[in-house]
């Protein structure tokens, strides 16, 4: 059982999505198939991790099987404490999000969320380059055609967008695969792709750097820092609630998770070149995109600028490589997920209920909707980092680290974290106070599966911002190993 | 005796298939169906005794004291054979609808096409430049034919008279070249011109370097590479829709069936100048082709347009080849198996909704077709999927092979173009797709048609999903090639060349 899990994790909801279409099934039996999936596969997640052992260094519950031996491609899944937390967040997101469609009559919908997270746990499971290209081109997929399908707001032209800006950066990471496990054949006599032999190879410095380039593109397109970024805005406000979720609190992140494992994995070496780019898009990133929420008329751009600044955020914590910073990149990876989740799904329900999500459109919803708005309160409030909330340990987190690395950083990150506040602030000061205007006057309280779908994640909020020492144990054994690992191949000193 | 006969049976079945088609064509009383079962028949029944003889170590001349050393049998052509016979069958199943749809198609139709397949099938088999250009004929003559199929139709018209005028100018240069090594070496058997090139190359560099040129001119030409394209559109647009899918699918393969042939013993083992005119070719061929598909609005036309541009990918391999690749040849192949199936489908799927309609079809013709048509729109996603190379489909695993063995030769610009012009090909092809799922019902009017169960819809099926097992399709499982045992398959075939 354990040694088969994780093929398990990725392929149940894609096995349940084919057999329902297969058989045609009506819409009440497929929402049910898909909720009996997503819970299957969070069960099988809580009981990975269950048996996970933080203390043992590398890859666990292997799965390691030959694909294409002819060019050494491998069916190769692992786990370790960089993909258990994205995979608990994916898990546990899933159930969640069904129960958010759980009346969306049109099929398409369901399937494609199936299949989305089939791609997505892959994405974060594979450790062959050519297994991983796959699940992370696939997941596209589904995104594409449920912004240019059930989206609004230009939604075609915006998923051309999105589309064509992601298959740039995959293909330039192609070249960079392919040439990678051409190496390997050339230095070792056979092929590979997997990923730890990849780190092994005696590339010389600027081969390497072009290397790491095709990967960098990739992952700063798929996150987005600052430059690569003009997709985000388009495809955000356009893209139906639940792939809006999937987008801000999964996809970015494995653009953070590529540029982690693959890019220090495999290019520790040379990402030094790099550093001074990246440390420079994420901070002018973090305050770009947090003067542009600021300036927002509409909630999900607000809230796609404002993901944009904290995924830039994480980005830094990533690029700094000390202990402090990237304990809180991963930690502000589970955070933010849970909260820009939080947050999208109650923009979607104001979009089910008022019909927009303009800002000068809302108002006074806390006089007709006191539980909507503490939620609403609740979410934003994460996001932008208060204590008690996970972003604050988070953040902090990464600050510690940004001001051991250098004092000018530390006062810029933690600049921020005040523009955060400052949008957020004014945002709920407009959106829920007042007087109610036409649009907010009839204002639907939350229902109780709305609930049930938003209390979880408060709560898993509040819980990492009081005991952070409940999750911690989970990541940093392995974390502190990587970065030893890192820092040795890197050449440097702790 | 006997020894000769088997291999050389498949070929015999098709010319006797399409005589028995000429001789039924006199009575004009036969439905078409009965020409499409004969000719179908004769295809299968070729392929089926074809396949076993796959896989056979030594590679033998059949009938050298008739033929000299002019057909030979080996696995490279019994697998190139074996592609022709399926293709055409697959072309004809496919096409059954849009053919029974026309009054124009009769038996002479059937007889052109299997006497095509039987010039393909002993192109395959040509050891000997001589043969090779009288199959390469044999089947351009049966293709000019198909392409004016349609004689009231003055693009069908159109596209004969350029295709036939053009094409018969380009097979000249093969003439020349062949003409020139027979000069230098005193002989056109392929064999022995390497074993010639081998011992004497260098002191006839520039005579043979020229005399490749010349033969690699005609057959550019016939693939469509640019700058010798200008053809390819509006024959493409003009022929019928059958003549299309099989001049763009079979023809193709066979083009570099013959194309493999010549510059693996031309140019593998030799300094000659020419691998890099082939990969300027190839750089020309993408980046033409590319502009050509993107500015299509009638997806025939498009399909044209990403035929040329394919055609530029296994140049890219072709001219690793020479630059010491060793994977670039089974890496045609492949690509070829996967451009096969993937624009068959693609093909099909188009003639199967034109079989109604009474112009091209256009990109706007395909809004809301998800809702109309849903099973046929998966698998017109899953072919164009394919043919951008997305991963998962068996396209991806043939760019994949390819750039590989263009990064294997050390042409990682050429590698990167590649890539590139994958990129801009996934702008047409996601376009298709766009069209087809992102426009809702309410917008099209069109009234929704169930699956219908007929063996165009069923072989286009089957086709997806051959597109998608040889993707995904796992060694693990022995007895069925997936992606794995494909390549295996190609690489065989590859080795039994002298």
């Amino acid at each position: 059982m354990m040694d088969t899990i994780v093929t398990y994790l990725v392929f149940i909801p894609m096995v349940f999505a084919a057999l329902m279409g297969l058989f045609q099934v009506r819409q009440t039996l497929l929402r049910a198939g898909a909720m009996v999936s997503a819970l299957l596969v969070l069960g099988l997640t809580l009981l990975l991790a269950w048996h996970f052992d933080p203390n043992v260094e590398g890859m666990q519950f292997v799965r390691h099987l030959p694909w294409i031996r002819h060019y050494g491609i491998t069916y190769y899944l692992g786990v370790d404490a960089l993909s258990l937390v994205l995979l608990l967040v994916i898990a546990l997101l899933m159930p969640i999000l069904h129960l958010y469609m759980w009346n969306y009559e049109t099929k398409g919908y369901w399937y494609n969320m199936l299949l989305l997270q089939t791609g997505v746990t892959g994405a974060v499971l594979a450790l062959d380059l050519v297994l991983f290209y796959l699940f992370w081109e696939t997941m596209l997929l589904p995104i594409f055609i449920m912004i240019g399908r059930y989206g609004h707001d230009m939604n075609r032209a915006h998923a051309m967008k999105i589309l064509i800006f992601t298959i740039l950066g995959s293909l330039a990471m192609l070249f960079s695969i392919l040439y990678l496990g051409y190496a390997h054949y050339a230095y070792q006599g056979a092929w590979s792709f997997a990923y730890r032999d990849m780190a092994a190879l005696p590339l010389d410095p600027g081969t390497a750097g072009w290397l790491a380039a095709g990967f960098l593109l990739a992952f700063a397109i798929k996150i987005p820092l600052l430059g690569f970024h003009t997709w985000m805005a388009p495809a955000y406000s356009s893209a139906p609630t639940p792939a809006l979720v999937i987008l801000s609190a999964i996809m970015a992140k494995l653009g953070i998770y590529g540029l982690w494992r693959f890019g220090y994995g495999i290019f520790g070496k040379v990402l030094h070149l790099y550093e001074p780019l990246l440390l420079t898009l994420a901070l002018v990133g973090m305050i770009y995109y947090a003067i542009h929420a600021i300036t927002q008329n509409d909630l999900r751009r607000m809230f796609a600028f404002s993901s944009g600044s904290h995924l830039s955020l994480i980005a830094l914590g990533v690029v700094l490589a000390n202990l402090y910073a990237w304990s809180g990149s991963l930690y502000l990876i589970a955070t933010h997920a849970l909260a820009s989740a939080g947050i999208f799904l109650m923009i979607g329900l104001i979009h089910q209920r008022t019909g927009s999500v303009r800002i000068d459109r809302l108002g006074g919803i806390a006089s007709v909707a006191p539980r909507f708005a503490f939620f609403f309160m609740f979410f934003a409030l994460s996001i932008a980092g208060v204590p008690g909330t996970g972003g604050f340990v988070a953040e902090l987190l990464i600050i510690i680290g940004a001001f051991s690395h250098a004092p000018w950083i530390g006062a810029a990150a933690a600049t921020t974290m005040l523009a955060a506040v400052l949008f957020v602030f004014w945002m709920l000061q407009r959106v829920l106070f007042g007087p109610p205007r036409p649009a907010t006057e009839a204002f639907r309280d939350l229902s109780g599966p709305e609930m049930l779908m938003l209390t979880p994640l408060a709560v898993l909020l509040v819980l990492s911002g009081l005991m952070p020492s409940l999750f911690t144990p989970l990541f940093e054994p392995q974390i502190q190993a990587e970065l030893i690992r890192f820092i040795h191949t890197a050449g440097g000193a702790l | 005796m006997t020894a000769y006969l088997s291999p050389f049976v498949p070929t015999t079945l098709v010319i006797i298939g399409a005589f028995v088609l000429l001789i039924m064509s006199t009575n004009k009383t036969i439905h078409l169906h009965s020409y499409l079962y004969v000719a179908v028949g004769f295809l299968l029944l070729a392929f089926a005794v074809e396949l076993p003889q796959f896989g056979h170590e030594n590679s033998l001349y059949v009938f050298p004291e008739i033929f000299g050393h002019s057909y030979l049998v080996d696995d490279f052509a019994t697998l190139f054979d074996l592609m022709f016979l399926g293709g055409g069958a697959l072309t004809l199943l496919i096409n059954a609808i849009y053919l029974s749809r026309r009054d124009y198609y009769n038996g002479e139709f059937f007889a052109l096409f299997l006497f095509a397949i039987f010039g393909m099938m002993t192109l395959a088999h040509a050891n000997d430049l001589i043969a090779a250009f009288i199959s390469l004929e044999l089947t351009s003559i049966g293709i000019y034919a198909l392409t004016g199929y349609h004689k009231n139709y003055r693009g069908s018209n159109e596209a004969m008279l350029k295709y036939l005028i053009l094409g018969s100018f380009a097979g000249v240069f093969f003439i020349l070249g062949s003409a020139i090594l027979y000069g230098i070496a005193g002989t056109t058997v392929l064999s022995e011109l390497t074993t010639f090139i081998q011992l004497h190359g260098t002191e006839h560099r520039l005579a043979l370097s020229a005399a490749g040129m010349f033969l690699m001119v005609t057959i550019l030409f016939k693939i469509g590479a640019v700058p010798f394209h200008s053809w390819l559109m509006d024959v493409y647009l003009g022929a019928p829709f059958p003549v299309t899918m099989f001049m763009a699918s079979t023809l193709k393969v066979a083009l570099f069936a013959v194309a493999l042939r010549v510059y693996l013993i031309l140019y593998a083992d030799s300094s000659l100048i020419g691998n890099r005119a082939i990969s300027v070719i190839a750089i020309l061929t993408l980046l033409g082709g590319s502009w050509l598909a993107l500015s299509q609005n009638i997806l025939k036309r498009m399909l044209a347009g990403s035929s040329i541009v394919h055609g530029g990918y296994m140049l890219i391999a072709l001219s690793s080849i020479g630059r010491g690749a060793d994977l670039a040849a089974p890496a045609i192949m492949f690509y070829l198996l996967s451009y096969f199936i993937s624009s068959v489908g693609a093909f099909g799927i188009l003639s199967y909704i034109a079989a109604d309609a009474t112009r091209p079809l256009t990109y706007d013709d395909f809004k809301g077709m998800a809702y109309r048509r849903p099973y046929l729109s998966a698998m017109m996603a899953i072919s164009m999927l394919s043919l951008s190379g997305f991963p998962s489909t068996i396209g991806f695993l043939g760019k994949f092979y390819i750039f590989t063995s263009a990064i294997e030769s050390g042409q990682f610009l050429l590698a990167g173009l590649g890539i590139f012009v994958a990129f801009v090909s996934v702008y047409y092809y996601f376009k298709l797709i766009a069209m087809m799922y992102f426009y809702p019902e309410e917008e099209t009017t069109g009234v929704r048609h169930p699956f219908e169960i007929h063996i165009s819809t069923l072989l286009i099926g089957l086709m997806a999903l051959v597109t998608i097992w040889g993707g995904i399709g796992t060694g693990l499982i022995t007895w069925f090639p997936g992606a794995d045992g494909i390549i295996t398959i190609a690489q065989q075939a590859i080795d039994s060349l002298p």
